[in-house]
């Protein structure tokens, strides 16, 4: 007992002293290399304002969005139970973009704010309409799942391309290209970020009720929880976090299907101890992306979704592969019979 | 003390599963049902512990309808392991029999919590393998996990589902004999599917047999195992013996069993 948990503090050690590092390196590059945190800091006023108005708030967005994400997926993991969901793979951004494209179409350019509770509407919408779909269909092989979800998405967007199309005139094209564009070099927008911070504190707080629906409904309903009010409450927080970090910083794809993933076979499903984990685990890869990000063509930046879709697509293939063929993914599905 | 009316199940608009079941559990004492594959052994579980509402008819639970009792309170009192559990996520045996202190504590484990699941670890052996993952462990190390959950549940009331499932016969007969413990040291009701007669029979002080839907018999072991009894409800060709005043059945057809080749 005493020795795992000396393992499990161990893991962390490592995790937290890697994300402190790799905070610290995030703060330190920019275009100018002499505004780090230590010239903030000895007092140099222009480096202040480049540390307080630019690099602070990047990397407080990439930290956010990263844990952000890596919870929703595990979420809805949790609820489907399959791990091979997420909002990439169940057309919750895309929706979330139709969401965010609609108002700007009919009432023009919006704040933030609208933009994000357009987003969430749709993308809680969407992905209420998606589980219903899925629980249907009685699908059994788990990993038709995401190729479903995939071509799911892949309609939305086509929706939102057409009406982009049919509104050019007031720049619809331009601003749905613009949304689907993942970047932490964004203007402005890194405020609505601080919304995740809601849904983060909400899944903190009944993190045992969504590991005990990772059990399913009969399992819920014998230890007196609400399966449906529960299920419900996980959905809305993997809307509102999808929402608030698609407007704040764009797609960020995979992040909700491989960090769970990874971090759970390091760390167990139980989100009541490994919650703070994952969300580690979460933001140091995405800091790691945004690094190489920066740093591939420096001075000049890449977007970060370009380099979050390389690897992370890399590794949701290695899943699938190994989901396709009898892999751990479909050991952990085997059932006491 | 829980009370089963009259109750009629059905899936759908299917025909009926379950046709004008009553039944009193009888306190303090191992209710064991037995009946042949989809008599409806499952189902009356489930409306008896509310994990399906009881479409016409009742059950009681102390005199109240168990459909009008608030869910955490009912699963204070009433524990139920179904047939088959499904692992989709990866925790360890531990994170498990913690989560049957769920219903007395919300998640924040007190030290009254701690020590109800280091008691229930201990009940089932499993102490020393509380840190390992449900996906690492045998079929059988698994199944008494489970148990070990539902103890730590602390429900006066206990329905199992075929809990021998996936255990060896050393461990079938600990669990029984864990069951017994239940029942005469903690005092608690348990009532379990059982498919092996002779477990029931040696271990049930009631037996509750069902067929298609109905009860066709229900008594102590030594009115229920009898051919005459067996027969209709099993659809098969039972031979009862006395075996030290338990009776035991021998279910394979005796004419075909033949004589071990090497001794004659
Ligand atoms: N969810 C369900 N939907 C529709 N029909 C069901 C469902 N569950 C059970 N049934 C049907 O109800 C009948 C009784 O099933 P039940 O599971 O209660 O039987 P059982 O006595 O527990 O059998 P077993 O020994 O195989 O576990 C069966 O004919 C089965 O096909
Ligand atoms: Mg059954």
């Amino acid at each position: 007992m005493t020795k795992r948990f000396f393992a499990r503090q161990w893991k962390r050690m490592i995790i937290m002293s890697l994300f402190i590092l790799l905070v610290v390196l995030s703060l330190e590059i920019g275009s100018m290399s002499d505004i780090g945190m230590m010239a903030a800091i000895r007092g140099d006023e222009n480096a202040r304002l480049v540390f307080v108005h630019s690099r602070l708030p990047r990397t407080i967005a990439v930290v956010l969005a990263a844990a952000g994400l890596s919870v929703a997926g595990l979420l809805m993991q949790a609820v489907s139970r399959n791990k091979f969901m997420s909002s990439t793979t169940a057309g919750t951004i895309d929706a979330a973009a139709l969401g965010s494209l609609l108002p700007f179409i009919f009432f023009g350019q919006q704040s933030g704010w609208v933009q994000t509770l357009f987003a969430f509407v749709f993308a809680l919408l969407s992905t209420l309409l998606f589980t219903a779909v899925i629980n249907r269909l009685k699908i059994r092989e788990v990993v038709y799942i995401p190729l479903l979800g995939m071509m799911y998405g892949g309609l939305i967007l086509a929706l939102s391309t057409a009406l982009s199309f049919r509104f050019a005139e007031v720049g619809a094209m331009e601003f749905l290209q613009q949304i689907y564009l993942g970047s932490f070099a964004r203007l402005g927008d890194f405020r609505f970020v601080w919304i995740v911070s809601i849904p983060l504190v909400l899944a903190v707080v009944f993190a045992t009720k969504f590991s005990i629906i990772g059990l399913g409904a009969d399992f819920a309903k014998n230890l007196g929880l609400n399966y449906n009010r529960v299920v419900m409450l996980a959905l809305v927080i993997v809307a509102l976090i999808s929402a608030s970090t698609f407007v704040a910083v764009g797609p960020l794809p995979f992040i909700g299907l491989i960090i769970p993933n990874m971090a759970t076979s390091f760390y167990g499903d139980n989100l009541k101890k490994s919650i703070v984990d994952l969300m580690l685990f979460g933001a140091v890869f995405v800091l790691l992306c945004d690094i190489v990000s920066r740093l591939v063509m420096f001075p000049f930046e890449m977007n970060v979704s370009v380099t979050i879709s390389v690897v992370g697509g890399v590794v949701f293939m290695m899943y699938l592969l190994r989901g396709m063929y009898g892999g751990k993914l479909r050991r952990r599905k085997a059932t006491v019979a | 003390m829980i009370q089963v009316q009259n109750i009629v199940q059905s899936y759908g608009r299917d025909k009926e599963i379950l046709k004008d079941v009553s039944l009193t559990v009888r306190e303090h004492e191992i209710t064991a049902l037995i009946g042949a594959n989809g008599a409806g052994k499952s189902t009356l579980l489930s409306v008896m512990t509310n994990l399906v509402p009881a479409q016409s008819g009742q059950v009681l639970l102390h005199g109240q309808d168990i459909r009008n009792i608030k869910s955490n309170e009912l699963a204070k009192h009433i524990a139920f392991l179904k047939q088959s559990q499904q692992l989709a996520i990866r925790i360890t045996v531990n994170d498990l029999v913690e989560f049957g202190r769920f219903p007395h504590c919300g998640g924040k484990l007190g030290d009254e919590d701690k020590r109800k699941v280091a008691e229930a670890l201990d009940y089932l052996n499993m102490g020393d393998m509380a840190e390992k993952y449900l996906d690492k462990i045998s079929g059988g190390q698994r199944q008494r996990a489970f148990i070990a959950m539902i103890l730590a549940q602390d429900t006066p009331y206990i329905f199992l589902d075929e809990p021998l499932n996936n255990l060896d016969i050393r461990y079938s007969v600990e669990m029984m004999k864990n069951v017994q413990r239940l029942v005469s040291a903690l005092g608690k009701t348990v009532i379990v599917v059982l498919h092996d007669i002779n477990f029931a029979s040696a271990y049930a002080h009631h037996i509750v047999a069902m067929r298609d839907g109905k009860i066709a018999k229900e008594g102590p072991p030594c009115e229920v195992v009898t051919a005459q009894v067996l027969d209709p409800v099993f659809e098969h060709k039972f031979h009862i013996i006395d075996h030290d005043g338990k009776q035991v059945s021998l279910y394979y057809d005796h004419d075909e069993a033949s004589a071990c080749k090497f001794c004659g």
